[in-house]
């Protein structure tokens, strides 16, 4: 029943195989070479330790909104409010870095506590409204996105201006002691933001696996009502599921503001929670594969600066490719439950993904 | 339509589910397929009804060889099979459901369907909700259904799990008439010794994959029994204790549904005791075994637990007194579909924060070795049969809980399995443990209660002599002639 | 001296057809980058059109460009990772075509000592808040900005006139400024209103371009203006939005024009309500620059340059320029060439200072909007206090901060 391991690494490189295919073959009808393409975007993010702390940085807030997501998933919450987390994260952390003195090695630390917790309280907002009032949790998490934007913004072009000859666009730059520092002018990545990633999948790994609130998160995802009579905390797993990915959320924002752009700006957030979604909708919520994924997102993305640089393709190129590979991964998910349906009727493939649930709901009907 | 079955071999992994099963199915006959869970019957029905393809082996069909790779390609070849939980869609009406997949016009299928449970004695509305219906009349629904697709043989997989004694009789009454009349193959899947005894012309006993016996009527149970098991079973004997303290009880407890109300009425139970709660179909016994453990709030009254106030307190609450629930459908409530027995198990063993998985793999195995649940530790519990999931999930229950509420404690269970989950329960009513359960079988109630409850349309009254009724009686009861 | 590059540039030019294949071994790389996309037909726009004029006029040129780096387009890449790749596609110079890449261009010019940087819309090279190798380059769209006012205080018939802002700050409030100063002037000069009477409104929509859900929606903006009155509505944003509903409506009958903004070609969107669009011409600018990084006599400099007077829409001479739309009347595009006329001729004039020269729309008496003096009856401006202006003026309606 148990396919071995060749059979599985097979299925984890045929979608990548197919999708390079795929982007080449659209490549060639718009008449470039999609050898150059693929040679500039693997230049664009390892040419060197510059270009490569360019994948790093988008890598590392990637990374811990994912992780963060891998919790939600696992107890069954769609936290479309991920984003609203990051950015409230990235306000707080900006709070800090203005308006807080303290001696240098307590000063960041602070802010990065400040913006986690600042992602907590929003996120436990969802939460609240979820478990309260029954609001659900992709709603509550569209608007307190918004919410968080606006706020953002707000601040930017209120209180927080910067002062005439500043551009209205950021608050001014913060001091030199209240940012992430580099580990080098070669290599601009916050030694720190490396150690809290590594960190967040080593701690949310091992939560997931060791720990009762880690299994009573899965029992809580896959059925709360069977988890309710099996004696779990059923809305206290779903509250702090929501807490610890805003917590991770806020902690990728402070990223943002405090070494990506050294201020607060609107919209830093980018989109990269909503990435983070679909990096952990792809590997199944399984926390091991969600840093490798993350950082391929990374690479092809970062690389792809080079690509508009040096061939002056389109933008939007990257992003056929990475929607070639989820499309790509969903059908060599859904091929591979079919086969081993084929082998085992009496051993249906558990629902790991809402995406799973939707296709075995429509398979009833 | 005549089947005929030859050498067919079925494998899952190490299981050799069907080994080389061959036989007969003539029209106008109803056979009863038995066999206890893990026999093979269900994988056997399911590769007639094209749900799997056999390993080797072929079918034949009136002669001639079928090969069809679909329940879809089945149905068109005139085999359809009715599962044991109907396959119909809950947000749609009945005459909706009975349109899906045929090619009538909504007139056409309106007189269609009066037509058929006119003759065959049904009562459904066409134009109710089949969310609305008992699991009785969805079965009556997917079975016209069926005969409106053309169906010539009909499976049914435990069709008389969870329906009432009425139904079961207009069940009977209506397959038979198929048979007798229309002349169809009907092929009945149950565990059921007196079902089968009562409707069949001929079982065919699968054990552990094989054909091991064909008989024709008149079929005796001693006769099944032998074939099934190898063996007769003894009769479990009932035990009166009875006198223990009051641990739980429902004070002038009133419970409301969106489909009904529980009139106010009291229910102490004492330590040791096993009391049952008979009833039709949502007549109010399901809602007043939920109240015990907390997980329906009644509108008005107290529930106690060890002389506590309880009301209106979350079912963990309750679960930290010793009061523990245990629901019918195993899979919706009860256990969890994706983990595995040993995360089952870690779930409920102890309340750590970090968890031990070494520990909680041996565990694992003693639980499954006392309970006799045939998996693996690893195993997702999805896999197990219906039996093996009923004894993982008994073997989840604390050791000596101070009240069991189970809902329907051996649904879809052979008569060996039950025989044993019982066992195991009146064990912990040896120590104290106090028992309530709802049951659909009468057997079972007669069988094991100290104390009868009956509820009808929102009444639940207490049969003042349980020793002495008989299963006659509790029928009548159950169906509102009280006394 | 701005004649004299441009004729530099055409005998440029000339030449290159001629020594190309020599030149073209050792080509001269400059970056480009866009705030947003290089087909906006607007700010981002006109800066990618200026890189393609430098391709074309100086020899052995090759522009390479980054469109929409900003947080929302482009999240994965910073200032940083971009002049990085850049660098390493061989640019010498780089343009950085936002006032929301200023605090980042000082921030990676430091990383790249050896490139120059050319910030547009700046001030830290006049501040001395920049690195030595990073410049700061601005067209004098004030005049641009007198003469679209002038153009909507002309036709207006309702004497309401909208102005669509984008942010607020120091150069948005002077351009809104000068918009008014010129609405005011023209109104009242020739076609004969009271000015006392014109309604000059500004809504700013909060940012440069419209993002949904964050800044006020300007097409939403635009129609209001025009529900509550208005008949023109000058364009401060990136963005066409405000010439596109101009022309939906005026397609169903009403009497509305539109003054767009930034980009040469705006009024292609909706000729027949258009009044004229004033416009950047980076190319002559850029192209200056780029020479003087080849040949090594670049340095650090805050660069305002005005037009051209004796030709304000002279591709190669002017930086600024405002092309007429179908939508002026006869009379008022006679009445708005005498008010260039004259603009041009208090600018060339030899016997006033250059600096005030600069600012002859900009005559006193002028107050702001929290009643502070700027310049007194018969006084001009120092330019400085228009660059850094620090509110409305008394008479325009809108927030100033």
């Amino acid at each position: 029943m148990k396919m071995n391991w060749m059979t599985r690494l097979a299925f984890a490189l045929l979608p990548i195989i197919a999708s390079l295919a795929i982007t080449a073959l659209l490549i060639t009808l718009v008449g470039s070479d999609p050898r150059a393409v693929f040679e500039r975007v693997f230049e664009g993010a390892f040419r060197n330790s510059t270009a490569f702390a360019g994948v790093v940085n988008f890598w590392i807030p990637l990374v811990l909104c994912s992780m963060g997501l891998v919790v939600t998933f696992t107890a069954g919450l769609w936290n479309i409010g991920v984003e609203g987390q990051m950015m409230v994260g990235a306000i707080f952390a900006s709070w800090g870095a203005q308006f807080l003195a303290l001696p240098a090695p307590l000063q960041v630390g602070a802010e990065i506590a400040l913006a986690m917790a600042g992602g907590a309280v929003w996120a436990s907002l969802a939460g609240l409204l979820k478990v309260r009032l029954g609001v659900h949790e992709i709603f509550g998490g569209v608007a307190l996105n918004a919410l968080a934007n606006v706020w953002a913004i707000y601040l930017i072009s209120g209180p927080w201006q910067p002062p005439e000859g500043g551009s209205a666009q950021a608050t001014r730059p913060f001091p030199p002691d209240a940012v992430l520092p580099s580990i080098s002018n070669a290599f601009p990545v916050s030694l720190l933001g490396l150690i809290i990633a590594f960190l967040a999948v080593v701690g949310v790994a091992l939560a997931l696996r060791g720990t009762r609130w880690g299994l009573q998160l899965k029992a809580t995802g896959k059925n709360p009502r069977s988890a309710l009579l099996l004696g779990v905390p059923t809305t206290q797993s779903a509250l702090t599921a929501l807490i610890v990915c805003g917590v991770l959320a806020g902690a990728a924002g402070s990223y943002r503001a405090l070494f990506t752009y050294t201020s607060l700006r609107p919209l830093l957030t980018g989109g990269i929670g909503f990435l983070g979604l679909l990096v952990v909708l792809l590997v199944g919520v399984r926390a091991i594969w969600t840093p490798l994924v993350a950082f391929a997102f990374a690479v092809v993305l970062g690389g792809s600066t080079r690509l508009r640089v040096a061939l002056q393709l389109d933008q939007s190129l990257a992003g056929v490719l990475q929607s070639t590979v989820v499309l790509m991964v969903l059908l060599a998910n859904g091929l591979r439950r079919r086969l081993s349906a084929r082998r085992s009727v009496e051993a249906p493939q558990p629902t790991q993904t809402a995406v799973d649930f939707k296709q075995e709901q429509t398979a009833h009907e | 339509m005549d089947i005929e079955l030859r050498h067919i071999h079925k494998r899952f992994g190490a299981v050799h589910a069907n080994n080389d099963i061959s036989a007969v199915f003539h029209s106008g006959q109803i056979v009863g397929i038995l066999g206890e869970n893990g026999a093979g019957k269900s994988t056997l029905m399911k590769i007639l009804a094209g749900f799997q393809p056999p390993d080797s082996g072929v079918i034949l069909l009136d002669g001639a060889p079928a090969a069809y790779g679909s329940p879809e390609a089945a149905l068109s070849a005139g085999i359809g099979m009715l599962q044991q939980d109907p396959l119909d869609i809950g947000a749609f009406t009945v005459i909706e459901n009975f349109i899906y997949g045929s090619h009538l016009t909504r007139r056409e299928a309106y007189r269609a369907l009066s037509a058929q449970t006119e003759r065959l004695g049904f009562d459904i509305d066409p134009d109710a909700l089949v969310s609305t219906l008992s699991i009785g009349q969805r079965q009556q629904l997917e079975i016209v259904r069926l005969l409106a697709l053309g169906v010539k043989t009909l499976i049914l997989d435990e069709p008389t799990t969870g329906i009432s004694t009425e139904q079961k009789t207009l069940l009977f009454d209506a397959l038979r008439l198929l048979a007798k009349r229309d002349g169809m193959s009907v092929l009945l899947v149950s565990h059921k010794l007196e079902d089968v005894i009562a409707l069949c012309d001929r079982a065919v006993v699968l054990r552990s994959g094989c054909l091991v016996g064909e008989l024709d009527a008149p079929l005796t149970t001693a006769d099944l029994v032998q074939l099934m098991f190898g063996g007769e079973l003894i009769q479990q004997k009932r035990k009166h204790p009875g006198t223990g303290d009051v641990v739980a009880a429902l004070e002038g407890v009133t419970l409301r549904s969106r489909r009904m109300t529980v009139e106010p009425f009291t229910l102490r139970i004492r330590a040791s005791e096993v009391i049952g709660l008979a009833g039709l179909d949502n007549s109010g016994q399901e809602l007043a075994l939920r109240a015990c453990a907390g997980l329906v709030k009644p509108a008005a009254g107290r529930v106690m637990v060890l002389g506590e106030d309880m009301t209106g307190k979350p079912y963990r609450a309750f679960m930290q007194k010793g009061v523990w629930f245990s629901a019918a459908g195993r899979l919706e409530e009860g256990l969890i579909a994706g983990l595995t027995l040993t995360e089952h198990v870690a779930l409920v063993a102890d309340s750590r924060p970090l968890l031990d998985w070494n520990a909680a793999r041996a565990l694992t195995e003693a639980k499954l070795a006392q309970y006799q649940v045939r998996g693996q530790p690893e195993s997702l519990v999805e896999t197990l049969s219906g039996g093996n999931q009923q004894r993982l999930l008994m073997g989840l229950l604390p050791e000596k809980p101070v009240l069991l509420a189970l809902e329907q404690p051996t649904r879809g269970l052979d008569v060996d399995s039950s025989q044993w989950i019982w066992t195991q329960l009146l064990d912990r009513c040896d120590v104290g443990t106090a028992i309530l359960f709802t049951s659909p079988d009468l057997d079972e109630l007669v069988a094991h209660s100290d104390r009868l409850l009956v509820a009808f349309a929102g009444r639940i009254t207490e049969v003042p002599d349980a020793a002495s009724v008989t299963i006659d009686q509790l029928g009548r009861m159950i169906g509102g002639a009280f006394q | 001296m701005r004649h004299k590059v441009g004729l530099f540039v055409l005998v440029c030019a000339l030449l290159s057809v001629v020594a190309l294949p020599a030149l073209a071994q050792d080509e001269f790389v400059f970056g480009v980058v866009l705030v947003g996309p290089e087909n906006d037909r607007g700010w981002s726009q006109a800066h990618y059109e200026g890189g393609l004029y430098v391709e074309a006029v100086v020899p052995g040129t090759r522009m390479i460009y980054f469109p929409s780096l900003n947080p929302a387009d482009a999240p994965e890449t910073t200032l940083l990772d971009v002049v990085d790749e850049m660098v390493d596609q061989g640019a010498r110079v780089i343009f950085t075509a936002s006032d929301a890449f200023e605090e980042d261009t000082n921030r990676v010019a430091k990383a790249f000592p050896d490139v120059v940087f050319i910030n547009i819309s700046g001030d830290d090279a006049l501040t001395g808040a920049a690195p030595s190798n990073v410049g700061n380059l601005m067209g004098q769209m004030e005049w641009g900005k007198l003469i679209a006012g002038c153009a909507a205080g002309l036709t207006t018939q309702t004497g309401s006139i909208g102005y669509l802002g984008p942010l607020i700050n120091a150069e948005t409030r002077r351009l809104a400024a000068s918009a008014y100063l010129g609405a005011r002037y023209c109104y009242e000069t020739y076609a004969g209103g009271n000015p006392n009477d014109l309604t000059f409104t500004v809504t700013w929509i909060g940012f440069w371009f419209n993002i949904p859900g964050v800044t006020l929606d300007p097409n939403e903006e635009t129609n209001a203006f025009y529900n509550s009155g208005a008949d023109v509505v000058i364009s401060g944003i990136d963005t066409t939005e405000a010439i596109v509903v101009a022309g939906q409506r005026a397609a169903r009958g009403e009497a509305v024009w539109a003054v767009p903004y930034d980009y040469l070609g705006a009024c292609e969107e909706a000729p027949e309500v258009c009044l004229g669009v004033p416009y950047f011409h980076w190319g002559p600018d850029y192209a200056e620059i780029v020479m003087a990084v080849m040949d090594g006599t670049w340095s650090q400099d805050w660069e305002w340059v005005g037009p051209d007077w004796s030709d304000i829409n002279n591709p190669d001479t002017s930086a600024v320029g405002f092309i007429f739309g179908d939508g002026l009347s006869e009379e008022s595009a006679a009445a708005l060439e005498d008010f260039i006329a004259d603009l041009a001729a208090y600018a060339t004039n030899p016997f006033i200072p250059p600096s005030f020269a600069l600012w002859s729309g900009w005559a006193g008496p002028l107050v702001l909007q929290d009643g502070t003096v700027l310049a007194a009856e018969g006084e001009l401006v120092d330019p400085l206090d228009v660059w850094y202006l620090g509110q409305l003026l008394r008479g325009m309606i809108g927030a100033s901060s």
